[in-house]
């Protein structure tokens, strides 16, 4: 239907201006790709807020797209509220965030990898990795030696991996799960 | 209340939420939940391993705080 209306006015546009149809066009695309992005957030926050209603908590859900994922926080409205839905290391908003994203999958029709966040949870646990990250970057380089960090699960990793390539620095991830772990070689 | 919780959260998922029913039963120390199903979302509830029930267990015993809670899934085929 959406393509239909939009190749009619295309048609009209090559007609009357040609200069804007690709401008257009490519605005189009990105659109789309973001808007399915959206769409998940949406149906998360949906999802979430039931949730919520039912267990009479307060909270207030940020929807954003960062890497090509959807990310969804439920920011505290009231200090300490939320800490039940995080959990020790975060094993409760892991628990959630699989169930959100089966929610978001049967109405998008393919899996989703949308991040959720409750109470700022990961981006303090980021914020630590980084730290983490930075001064094993400064031990690898000091050391010239390779330096292998703890076992992380696949969201902590990645941020070290992001962080070690944003220093110039090469990482890999060895073992297996959940005795996972990166290894950050020096340069 | 955890009922409710554990019903909208198991709607979500599934291909028939029209067929899902929860039904709780309280013990001194606890209570069961006994979630109903359609056949063809079993597997979908349950998850690969297991990993989806776990998750479900999780967050119930969350929002259950201190007290224990028991999730069950059932096929909820017509007898």
């Amino acid at each position: 239907m959406t393509e239909d209306t939009l190749s009619k006015s295309e048609a009209g546009e090559v007609v009357a201006n040609d200069d804007s149809l690709q401008p257009n066009v490519d605005q189009t695309t990105k659109s789309d790709e973001s808007s399915e992005l959206v769409t998940e957030g949406d149906t998360a926050a949906d999802y979430l807020e039931g949730l919520l209603d039912i267990i009479d908590l307060d909270g207030d859900i940020d929807i954003d797209v960062e890497n090509d994922r959807a990310a969804v926080a439920v920011v505290e409205v009231n200090s300490g509220e939320l800490a039940q839905l995080v959990g020790e290391d975060g094993k409760v908003l892991d628990a959630l965030q699989e169930l959100t994203r089966l929610a978001v999958a049967r109405e998008v029709g393919h899996r989703s990898r949308l991040m959720l966040d409750v109470a700022g949870f990961r981006a303090q646990r980021r914020k630590e990795l980084q730290r983490i990250a930075a001064s094993a970057v400064a031990e690898a380089r000091a050391a010239q030696e390779p330096v292998r960090l703890d076992s992380m699960n696949a969201f902590e990793r990645k941020v070290v991996h992001d962080a070690v390539a944003e220093a110039g620095l090469n990482s890999e991830s060895e073992g297996s799960d959940p005795d996972r772990y990166v290894v950050i070689s020096p340069a | 209340m955890l009922a409710e919780a554990l019903d909208h959260l198991v709607r979500g998922i599934v291909d028939n939420p029209e067929d899902v029913s929860v039904k709780e039963r309280t013990h001194r120390r606890g209570s069961t939940l006994r979630v109903r199903v359609n056949p063809q979302d079993l597997g979908r509830v349950i998850g690969r391993g297991g990993r989806t029930a776990t998750a479900f267990r999780n967050v119930m015993a969350a929002i259950a705080g201190s007290d224990s809670v028991r999730v069950d899934f059932v096929d909820g085929s017509p007898q």
